[in-house]
This record gives C-alpha cells, structure tokens and sequence, in this order.
C-alpha cells in the first residue's frame, strides 16, 4: 500500500524510503510497461526510468491517489516513447497452431496462469492492429481493470475518446477471436 | 462490446489473471538508486527551474490550446501578408510622387493631366506621367495666377466696349472662337 507518509519521506531524500516505493510501485509499472511493450527488458527499462522520473519530480505529488494516476501517466508516456523509437514492428501473424495453443490455453481455465513469453505473444496477436492509444487504453481498462475516468487522466485524451478507442480495440479483437478460435 | 463474444471475456481473463511477474525487484532498486545516486549531484536548481517554467508543457489542455493559438497566429499571419501584398500591388500601380523626377510629358497634355491629378486625389494613373510634388505646386500656382489674370482681361474688355468690338473684328478675322477656361 502506497501512502502519503511513504511519498513525504522519500521527499526527504531517504534512499531507504524510496526502496520501499521503489518495491510497492515497480510491479504496478512493470504490469502496464509489459502489456503495452510485450518485451520484458524494455518493461524493464521503463520501470526504471519511471522510477527516476518519480524520484526527480516526487514534490509535486499532494496525494496518494494522484500518485497513482501520476505513475501510470509516467509509465505509458515512456512506453509510448519506446514505442515510437523501435522500428515497426512486422504483423504478428499466429499460425494455426499458435491459435490452437490459445484456444488450449482458454480451455485450461483461469487456473492455469500463463507465462511471460505466452501473454507476450497472445496480447501482440491481438493487439497488432491497434494504435497505441487504442492499445494503451484496452490495456489500462480491460487488462488494468481501471475506469475510464482514470484511463482518461492518465492517457490524456477525453473521456468520450477513450470510450471510442475502447470500442474500436474491442472490436478489433473480437473480430480476430471470433475468426480463428 | 457484443454478449455473444464469450470466449472474448475467457481470454481477459486469462490474460489478467496471468498478470506478469516482475521477480524480485532488488535489481531495479539497484539500478534506480545508482541512477538518482549519480544524478543528485546533477539535479540543480536549474533543472528545478526549468522544470518550475515548462512543466506546463506537459498538460494536455494547455499543449493543444498552444497548437490552436500557433495555427490561429499562423492564420493571421498568412491572412495579413495577402492583404500587404494587395495593398503594395495597389500602391505600385500608382505612380510615387517625388522631388528628383521630373515632368516627362508634352506641355499640350498639362491640362489634361491637371483634371485627373485633381481626380485622382492628388495621384496620377500609373504610366502617364512622372512629376515631382514641388513641380505640380508651382503648376497650380501658375495655373491661378493665369486664372486671375484672365479674369482682369475678361473686366477690362468688358468695360471697354470699344476694345470689346476690336477684339470680336480681330477673332472674326482669324476665325477662332474665345475659349473658355
């Protein structure tokens, strides 16, 4: 649990008060970096430099709930960087096999969780035709569980816009789903 | 998003319950506070400064008002170029007026060219003629002075009556008529 009292010692520059920070933030980070990069190292990079740019700008948190929003506003904005530096990537086009792995997958049930390589390459089978923004958002709403009013603060884009990308990615992927598996 | 997309909702499941595991966070702490270690030094009051002075840039309402007032001032800016290069166009059809050239015109035309001077609002048409401000002055001037005199002829013949018979023998004689001024 992140509260006000860990972010009001951290902005005394106690190297030991950020560790916890950096430890009770770095998973929340890494989740969305990962979703949105589908690379661990690169995720790994973002939590990172997220984790610098928290340090840097920790004065301007008042609450703990803005530094929520505020953390996620970092991490996209740096995946988004990482995003438009790497070169484009190729269509990601599953094979037959790669979809009856899936379907496998969903058969087995929630309880078997998958793993990082296999997340990786469902959510870029999925989301290859989708924007960033579009992906941003499935990712912070549908993946995140956030609302769409925080996907909103966090995104930079209105409310009605992030419904519409929502829709858009929604369907997208429906349409894949429905047509192979 | 349609009911019927079922297997939809198993793979968002799947994908969130399969969350990705960052491990043991020890090595980005380290990473991190290497990072800030090194750069604490750096962070001065100037990037403090910076930061206090264009920070702003990073909000979204205030990043898109700036783009629509840049493309309103560039608007304008176009909008009032057109209307100064009308304007030269318009101006440069008019001959300037001003004291180093002279009158390139035939005495026979100074008539002519008085009426449109006056008609013209103290301008020429352009290609007609070339005279300087102080060159039409005194062609006014002498042009009253011709009218007076003109006038005093016209009083002294008229209380004359035998100069009034000898001028109207003479103008017979010659065949013209008096003209009027």
């Amino acid at each position: 649990m992140i509260d006000l009292q860990l972010i009001e010692q951290c902005r005394g520059g106690n190297f030991n008060n950020f560790r916890k920070l950096v430890e009770l933030t770095s998973p929340l980070v890494y989740s969305v970096a990962f979703r949105m990069l589908g690379d661990e190292d690169q995720a790994k990079d973002v939590v990172q430099e997220t984790m610098v740019t928290i340090w840097q700008k920790l004065k301007k948190i008042k609450t703990a709930e803005v530094y929520k929003t505020w953390i996620y506003r970092i991490t996209v904005n740096k995946c988004y960087d990482k995003m438009r530096k790497r070169k484009r990537n190729p269509e990601y086009l599953a094979d037959d096999l790669e979809w009856k792995r899936i379907s496998d997958k969903i058969s087995e049930g929630p309880s078997h969780a998958l793993e990082n390589s296999e997340t990786t390459r469902i959510i870029s089978i999925l989301t290859d035709r989708l924007g960033k923004k579009q992906k941003a958002v499935f990712i912070l709403t549908d993946l995140e569980g956030m609302s769409s009013d925080e996907v909103s603060e966090i995104t930079g884009i209105s409310k009605s816009s992030v419904k519409a990308n929502l829709f858009h990615a929604r369907k997208s992927i429906s349409e894949k789903i429905e047509k192979y598996l | 998003m349609k009911p019927e997309s079922e297997k939809y909702q198993k793979i968002i499941n799947l994908l969130k319950e399969s969350g990705p595991g960052l491990g043991s966070t020890e090595d980005i702490e380290r990473v991190v506070i290497r990072r800030i270690s090194k750069g604490n030094y750096s962070r001065s009051w100037f990037s403090d400064t910076i930061d206090f002075l264009f920070s702003w840039v990073y909000i979204v309402w205030v990043r898109r008002a700036l783009i629509s007032a840049s493309v309103i001032l560039v608007f304008i800016f176009i909008l009032q170029q057109g209307v100064i290069l009308r304007r030269i166009d318009m101006l440069s059809s008019q001959t300037i007026l001003n004291n180093r050239e002279k009158v390139s015109t035939q005495v026979d035309e100074i008539d002519k060219l008085f009426i449109e001077y006056k008609n013209w609002g103290k301008r020429f048409p352009s290609k007609t003629i070339t005279i300087s401000e102080k060159q039409m002055q005194e062609l006014l001037e002498s042009v009253n002075e011709l009218k007076l005199k003109y006038k005093d002829l016209e009083s002294i013949i008229d209380s004359d009556p035998e100069l009034q018979k000898m001028i109207q023998k003479k103008l017979n004689e010659n065949n013209r008529l008096k003209i009027n001024l």
